[in-house]
């Protein structure tokens, strides 16, 4: 067996082969509302996503009928009703293997795919890694509420050890996955993470990410207000965690040095947190005392590193317990050649080098390689 | 589309609604509590906490009670978005109409 080099399509971004909309029309969010009425619980931050989402669409500027949503099975995935643009419910943890076959046959297509930790994580733990590491050029959402909310409430891949839920009414022993350190594994060309009630922070998120060609992974955190209410209140500093938020989140800007907690802009650490992250003498990233520490010491984030390690290494400082920490933002955002322009070279050149009637060609092909003739 | 707060909560600010808000869209004025009808996301989760039965869809609120979809609105025209309740203080000033209107001591208790 042998390889070859492949050619490599030039670099663009993930919307530039999608038709625009006509000169001249403006779109607003009511144009991606569907006539559907929205059915989640009360509460469900599901609905906070739907409307950053809405709201988010028109900016792309793209023609809604070029643009799909592929969701798999679970709350989450009831989306692509609530939006005017084409979608598919389709098959559980399937949603990124059918959105690759839709982003390779059609260039032209914004190509998005719902899903949650249950979704995604447990049946669809295999699709999801391969379409990342594929690098089809599409967006997937990860709305994580680290349970099963559409069945109830039973412990999802994302659940704490020792949880106690319906299933497991003794506490989980299951070690949860933390889907960005999956993506980054995966080698991810695009990982985020976002949180559904910042709806500036999440515009943002999803702006970087259709812009980016390639797989782009996004988890949201979402609250589930019946069967895990306040999984996230820390982070949003709501509830029994109030004032908590400031040490909580860990901002990812790139190019930024990485510090949180309360930032005092009169201060003398000059408007930086109060913790900050360094490279430990062993490699490791470990939180410190930003006053310990000279500024250079600090870890300067920098999301276009090729090597995910350093993402990696952030991305585990991400509490595994409840969540009264983790890093928010975008992780990993590198150029990598997409499957989709790949195969769709591929089959173009190969297509311009065949010659002969489509019988002649059938016959070579069948008489090709491995066949014998048995006497 | 936006979830909408009427009479029942003038000078009466229960607030249950407001910690029940997972998008924190629930702005305290100096008599009454407005929706910021751009924040708000339309999920419910209000509606069933208020004692008072003050908050309503938008669709779901009868002729006499639309007025207030404005009302929520007009509070918010000289603040913008200020994208959370919680960073924001106690507004002294309340929509005119509901400044106008009569204290809830010197008008019979509604059941």
């Amino acid at each position: 067996m042998s390889t070859i080099d492949l050619p490599l399509p030039g670099a663009r971004t993930g919307t530039e082969l999608i038709p625009a909309v006509d000169e001249g029309v403006t779109q607003t969010g009511k144009d991606f509302t569907s006539d559907q009425e929205v059915r989640w619980c009360p509460g469900c931050g599901d609905y906070a996503v739907l409307k950053a989402v809405q709201g988010f669409l028109p900016d792309l500027g793209l023609r809604r009928e070029n643009i799909v949503f592929v969701s798999g099975i679970g709350c989450s995935s009831r989306f692509p009703y609530y939006l005017d643009t084409y979608g598919m419910h389709s098959i559980h943890g399937r949603a990124p293997s059918i959105a690759t076959g839709i982003a390779t046959a059609r260039e032209d297509l914004s190509v998005w795919v719902v899903t949650g930790d249950g979704d995604a994580l447990s049946i669809g733990g295999n699709h999801l890694i391969h379409a990342l590491r594929r690098n089809v050029n599409m967006t997937i959402l990860l709305f994580n509420n680290r349970i099963y909310g559409l069945t109830k409430g039973q412990y999802s891949p994302t659940s704490e050890v020792g949880k106690v839920t319906k299933s497991t009414p003794v506490g989980s022993l299951d070690h949860p996955f933390n889907p960005v350190s999956l993506a980054l594994g995966a080698e991810a060309s695009f990982v985020a993470r976002t949180i559904d009630s910042d709806r500036k922070h999440l515009t943002a998120v999803l702006s970087a990410a259709a812009a980016h060609r390639g797989t782009s992974f996004v988890e949201i955190y979402q609250n589930c207000p019946i069967f895990n209410d306040g999984a996230f209140d820390a982070i949003k500093g709501m509830g029994d965690h109030k004032g908590e938020k400031d040490y909580a989140i860990i901002p990812l800007n790139h190019g930024e040095p990485i510090t949180f907690g309360v930032r005092d802009e009169a201060g003398p650490l000059n408007g930086l947190g109060d913790k900050a992250l360094v490279r430990s003498a062993s490699g490791n990233i470990e939180v410190v005392d930003t006053a310990d520490i000279s500024t250079e010491a600090i870890l300067v984030h920098d999301a276009h590193d090729p090597d995910p390690s350093t993402a990696f290494a952030i991305s585990r400082l991400t509490a595994a317990d409840y969540l009264n920490r983790s890093p928010i933002g975008i992780f990993r955002q590198v150029e990598r050649p997409t499957y989709d322009d790949q195969a769709r070279a591929q089959v173009s050149d190969a297509a311009a080098k065949v010659s002969g009637s489509a019988e002649d060609r059938l016959t070579a092909l069948i008489n090709a390689g491995d066949t014998w003739t048995i006497d | 589309m936006t979830y909408v707060i009427a009479e029942p909560c003038i000078d009466l600010k229960d607030r249950a609604c407001v910690d029940e808000c997972p998008v924190d869209c629930i702005y305290e004025g100096k008599r009454m509590l407005y929706i910021h009808p751009d924040e708000c996301v339309d999920c419910g989760a209000c509606e069933p906490v208020c004692p008072v039965e003050a908050i309503f869809y938008e669709d779901d609120l009868s002729d006499e009670t639309q007025a207030y979809i404005a009302i929520n609105a007009d509070f918010f025209a000289h603040v913008g978005s200020p994208g959370g309740a919680a960073n924001a203080n106690v507004s002294d000033h309340d929509h005119p109409f509901v400044a106008e209107h009569p204290h809830r001591s010197s008008r019979e208790v509604r059941v």
